[in-house]
């Protein structure tokens, strides 16, 4: 099982996020914005994959910006992003190389397929 | 034969200028044709006559004396002397006169020969043409968008007012240099210069070229660029007529409108987000009886929000472009329940048609329920085919979603939970003001067809309709 850090600035949908993974025998990190998030990914704790909301707080793009540092910090890391936000191609374009995106809002079966899928990837 | 050959005569003869010869004391010695058909006279009126004596003192003219007396006398030769005058026989004219004096062996008085050239046409097409001008001119100096005609080699002619003084300048700054030569070379865009090398030569205009910059003593702009070839009759040249239309307020005012219809939705999908992890959390908790319903409404909760994502990108101002919109919905639904790896593709084949946004939700979600259900129950061995259509038949619109499944009874017999989906349908038809009817038989396939209201206005029409 995998350890996944959860950024998500509505502590509601991060919970039930978070309620699900762990239910699916993951263990999970929280963070509700790209400073906190840093902590976790600086410190020693393994961590194998970045489920990250894109807005926070007042960082429009605050999950793209954490996604490049959390590689760049860990090359390794997966990352799935996810927003409420109409997908662009601007938006897409500060995708990190390799990773994945799930549209909010997201049900419990395509999150699962979506971490699924960036874990086996 | 070689020109030396030519006799003087016959060449004085056949030039199309009128020629005559004065003596010392400026009486004619001789004239050509043209002369005679020009001023409608004779040899025998002409020959041995004074110059300002000939035809009644029509050629007593101050400004020929002034030639004649006073600068003649002291030049061998005189080029492009203008005389206007308003001769008895064949009215105002206006002739070009050039003057040369001649010497014979022996003869130190010499002669006058006067070349005269009835210009009048020519001078009166000009003046017709600078009065055109400053027409032209001083409509363009009262038009508020800035704008400037350029000649064919895309050198300014004249900049209006606006133009002066939005961008700071003067007309001598302006006035023979290239638009990409101005300012701080804003307009230097290749694009922009491609599209005006094409505006003169194919007669191409430029529609609505937008370029955003800073300008000095402006700030941040957004100009909307538009191009015409302007010509004017009798006259061969062609010019460029270029506009520039300043949009920054509107277009702020877009970005505002997109802003808060972007953080709208976004906080709309975060709810429904929220609401989807209710039920997330009732399922956890309830009887597994209830579960697949649950489920349903997730999912069905979750189409409506990408029908908001759907819907703005469909979106042609006040209407949703069906086309494009069935478009993406084929693609959501690829996307979210079949997958790369799937053997169910859909296809669509939409009229391009417009809808009015109010019934847009309500029109994606019927077509989500019906291909939702085709998606679920049609193919068990997990290949098909989906194809989604739509057409204006008469005053109505047929909404097509055909299989190659293996039809309606085994469905409904291997599928009863999902008459739910059926009873939404119905609700959505109603809504919508249509009929259904459904066409199948086992192994066909199933054909359902929705005829609506004319509710959609063709591409580019009227005002969509209200049922």
């Amino acid at each position: 099982m995998a350890v996944i850090l959860v950024v998500e600035d509505d502590v509601f949908i991060r919970e039930i996020a978070e309620v699900m993974i762990q239910d699916w025998g993951h263990e999970i990190l929280s963070a509700s914005d790209v400073s906190e998030a840093l902590l976790h990914l600086r410190s020693s704790h393994q961590i194998d994959a970045l489920f990250t909301d894109i807005y926070l707080k007042t960082d429009v793009h605050g999950g793209c910006d954490l996604a490049q540092q959390a590689i760049a910090l860990r090359p390794r890391l997966r990352v799935l992003y996810t927003t409420a936000n109409c997908v662009t191609d601007k938006l897409q374009a500060l995708f990190a190389n390799g990773t994945q995106f799930l549209r909010k809002p997201y049900t419990e079966d395509q999150l699962k397929d979506s971490l699924d899928h960036m874990l086996a990837a | 034969m070689p020109v030396s050959d030519i006799a003087a005569s016959d060449i004085v003869e056949t030039v199309p200028s009128a020629l005559i010869v004065l003596d010392r004391n400026l009486n004619i010695t001789s004239a050509n044709r043209a002369f005679y058909q020009t001023f409608r006279t004779s040899t025998a009126e002409t020959e041995g006559c004074h110059i300002y004596a000939l035809g009644n003192r029509q050629w007593d003219i101050p400004a020929l004396r002034t030639l004649l007396e006073s600068v003649i006398p002291h030049r061998a030769s005189v080029e492009g002397f203008e005389v206007e005058h308003d001769f008895p026989t064949i009215g105002r004219r206006t002739m070009l006169v050039n003057a040369r004096k001649i010497f014979r062996p022996g003869d130190h008085d010499g002669f006058i020969l006067l070349a005269i050239e009835d210009v009048s046409e020519e001078r009166a097409a000009r003046k017709e043409s600078n009065r055109n001008w400053l027409l032209t001119k001083s409509i363009v100096d009262t038009i508020r968008d800035p704008m400037v005609v350029l000649e064919n080699d895309m050198t300014i002619v004249t900049a209006n007012k606006a133009f002066l003084t939005i961008f700071g300048s003067t007309e001598a700054e302006t006035h023979g240099r290239r638009v990409s030569e101005l300012g701080q070379h804003q307009w230097d865009v290749p694009a922009l210069r491609h599209l005006m090398e094409k505006v003169l030569p194919e007669n191409k205009p430029i529609e609505n070229f937008e370029i955003e910059d800073d300008f000095p003593s402006l700030g941040r702009r957004v100009f909307n660029l538009n191009a015409r070839k302007i010509s004017q009759p009798g006259n061969h040249a062609h010019r460029m007529l270029l506009v520039f239309e300043d949009i920054t307020g509107r277009k702020q005012r877009e970005r505002d409108a997109q802003t808060l219809t972007n953080e709208i939705s976004h906080r709309i999908k975060n709810n429904l987000q929220i609401v989807i992890g209710l039920i997330a959390y009732e399922i956890k908790h309830t009887l597994p009886v209830c579960i697949p319903g649950l489920k349903a409404m997730q999912a069905r909760i979750g189409a409506i929000a990408q029908l908001y994502d759907v819907i703005s990108q469909s979106s042609r101002g006040r209407t949703v472009a069906v086309d494009s919109y069935l478009q993406e919905i084929a693609k959501t639904m690829s996307e979210s329940l079949l997958g790369k790896q799937s053997g169910i593709g859909i296809t669509v084949k939409a009229e391009p048609l417009e809808i009015d946004p109010d019934r847009a939700v309500p029109f994606g979600l019927l077509v989500n329920e019906l291909t939702t259900n085709a998606i679920k129950h049609a193919f068990p061995d997990g290949t098909g085919h989906i194809v989604l259509s739509l057409e204006q038949i008469g005053d109505e619109i047929e909404l097509v979603i055909a299989d190659d499944g293996i039809g309606m009874r085994d469905k409904i017999v291997a599928k009863i939970p999902e008459k739910r989906g059926s009873d939404y349908v119905a609700i959505f038809v109603r809504q919508l003001g249509g009929t259904i009817t459904t066409a199948s038989s086992e192994g066909t396939g199933t054909i359902i067809k929705v005829r609506l209201p004319l509710l959609l206005a063709p591409s580019g029409g009227a005002e969509p309709l209200a049922a």
